[in-house]
């Protein structure tokens, strides 16, 4: 009951300064995608942080170590990773193409419709990849605290989003997510360090024992591959360069002042997540000792709302169950609302003409796919599900981004094979893995986690294609101008 | 017998742009410089900018990839690492914990300290 309490006062609050956003908002279209730009830094760093720790850190991260070791923190490593990449290769430049988001960037460089339709379509592949375990999450914490079944977390989750969202559009969007940043932080660093004294000394001592199983092993496995070491390479790869792929994140940084303000806000972010990461690893080693049932359960992503009720029994237990789940959906409610804003840019902006009844039009259908897709989707991992998503965007529009903003020689033809190859080989790898098992060895990883082969593939297409053909003669203009400080950038 | 000059169709250097661009990009994008607006001076400027902020951004990312595949590389080599504790760690958990977020910090802070000065001379 407390859970549901807690939970509900979340919802009240998030609503309220999503109303309180939209009194705030003219509501014109570039008000709603990107807040037109009026949003002070440390706000931006805070949502931009709010909105990217979603289910992912606060829940599955936990999980997953639980589960398969602890080196499953190199997720954690590879996200914030992914902050560094941004911030030297694409902050700045794309705050000054003036581009709203990854198609209207590609409309920018490369001059072409087709392009921006199929930037649009990968979009709607990334966001519907990392909503589906963010509305699982809310269905399986929703369940637990309240006993109601799976599915309604997911619709009542789905729901809520759309209308926080529908309401208010970016503007909103961005107090929320600072606020929900706050709530995640705090909602899991305090009972985490309430956890850690009650657990007593002899849990703490069995939490740090190290020993030669591979749970111990600093670095992380893939369905048991038994190829650590390309499985945590892997990883690295689809984490960091997916990160400067997202189109959610790449769509922040516009509503930053200047390009110079873009990159600080960029690292600003790196110091926020730093702080947070610190603690969803004391879940997952305390979990090790109290809730070694979870992982033979198979449910292990929810060990974070589990082991308070475990540690300290009673009246405190489930207040710190209530706490902790809270910011568990703070997770998801920030995290889906910025997927959806992104989604509903895809769907409206890029694929027909923008209008704010359309846009929020595309927001309730968007969440209503995601919604149906994450009815079948309890049995995956939520880190998995999420690192295809990264894995997408790394093999996709990271090349893009990088090669447009740094190179002249990107043609149309280049950036078209390009996104096409990334799209097809690592969503193909993805299903592969769901729908077969090859066993042991270097394949499964390869398929679990593709990254490490689509990336490199699709660099490889856009450059070869791109050499065979001429760029444009404005294209070098094109390119100067994104690097270009001052007054001549339109800042 | 040349007869009448062919007809050729005369157009501004801007509209040559917009129309090989074939449809108007939207208003909020950065607008494309005219070419010929700018000198010879001015575009070896920004060629030379830009080359400068790439070379950083290859160094940043060298160091970067250099952090996180040397970090795991190390902690895969050098199981000894797992059997050392400090302040009743595993070292090898505390240099992934720990170790590998300020340092992501500090290429980072690095990197924009570098390319605001690129920025301002």
């Amino acid at each position: 009951m407390t859970g549901l309490l807690a939970i509900g006062l979340l919802f009240a609050a998030s609503m309220a300064i999503g109303v309180y956003g939209v009194r705030a908002t003219r509501l014109t279209t570039p008000d709603f995608l990107v807040a037109s730009r009026r949003v002070a830094p440390g706000w931006n760093a805070m949502a931009i942080a709010g909105e990217y720790v979603s289910a992912a850190s606060v829940l599955g991260l936990a999980g997953l170590m639980l589960k398969n070791g602890i080196g499953s923190l190199w997720y954690a490593v590879g996200f914030t990773a992914g902050y560094v990449a941004v911030a030297a290769l694409v902050a700045g430049p794309m705050r000054r193409s003036g581009a709203y988001t990854v198609p209207d960037f590609a409309d920018y460089r490369l001059g072409s419709q087709t392009i921006r339709k199929l930037c649009a379509v990968i979009v709607l592949v990334i966001m519907w990849l990392y909503l589906v375990p963010q509305f699982k999450g809310a269905g399986v914490v929703l369940h637990l605290v309240s006993g109601t079944p799976y599915w309604v977390g997911v619709v009542l989750a789905g729901s809520v989003v759309t209308a926080s969202i529908a309401a208010g559009g970016m503007r909103s969007a961005t107090y929320v997510q600072g606020f929900h940043y706050v709530v995640k932080l705090l909602f899991i660093a305090v009972p985490a360090i309430f956890l850690i004294v009650h657990a007593g000394d002899d849990a703490r001592q069995e939490a740090l024992r190290m020993d030669v199983s591979e749970w111990s092993r600093p670095l992380l496995d893939l369905e048991g591959s038994g190829q650590p070491l390309l499985a945590t390479w892997s990883v690295l790869l689809a984490t960091t360069l997916g990160a400067v792929g997202l189109p959610h994140v790449i769509m922040r940084f516009h509503t930053s002042a200047t390009a110079a303000v873009a990159r600080r806000v960029a690292v600003g972010v790196i110091v926020l997540l730093g702080v947070f990461y610190l603690f969803p690893a004391v879940y997952g080693l305390l979990g090790r000792v109290f809730t070694p049932g979870l992982v033979r359960g198979g449910d292990t992503d929810t060990v974070t709302v589990v082991l308070p009720g475990e540690i300290v029994p009673g009246g405190w237990g489930s207040v710190l169950t209530a706490i902790v789940a809270a910011g568990a959906f703070a997770a998801f409610l920030s995290t889906s609302s910025g997927l959806l804003m992104a989604l509903a840019g895809g769907l409206s902006h890029d694929l027909s003409r923008a209008s704010v009844p359309r846009l929020r039009l595309a927001v309730a259908a968007g969440a209503l796919v995601a919604v149906l897709l994450s009815l079948p989707a309890r049995s995956v991992d939520i880190n998995v599900a999420v690192g295809w998503a990264f894995a997408v965007a790394a093999s996709t529009f990271c090349p893009l981004l990088v090669l447009g903003i740094w190179w002249r020689g990107l043609t149309r033809a280049g950036a078209t094979a390009g996104l096409a190859v990334g799209v097809l080989a690592a969503t193909g790898a993805a299903l592969a893995s769901v729908l077969t098992d090859p066993g042991p060895g270097w394949l499964v990883v390869l398929l679990a986690q593709p990254a490490a082969w689509t990336v490199p593939l699709a660099f490889m297409v856009m450059i070869v294609v791109s050499l065979l053909g001429r760029p444009p003669e404005w294209a070098e203009r094109a390119v100067l101008r994104l690097h270009a400080p001052g007054p001549a950038a339109a800042e | 017998m040349s007869g009448a000059p062919r007809r050729v169709r005369v157009t501004s250097p801007q509209t040559r742009i917009a129309l090989s661009r074939r449809h108007r990009p939207a208003q909020h994008l950065l607008p494309l410089p005219v070419p010929g607006s700018e000198g010879d001076e001015e575009l070896a400027a920004a060629r030379a900018l830009f080359h400068r902020q790439r070379r950083l951004a290859a160094r940043t990312l060298g160091a970067l990839g250099l952090l996180l595949f040397g970090l795991s590389g190390l902690l895969g080599g050098l199981t000894v690492l797992g059997r050392v504790t400090a302040w009743g760690f595993p070292v090898s958990w505390l240099l992934l914990m720990g170790a590998s977020y300020p340092l992501l910090l500090v290429i980072a802070v690095l990197h924009v300290r570098a390319a605001e000065r690129i920025e301002r001379e």
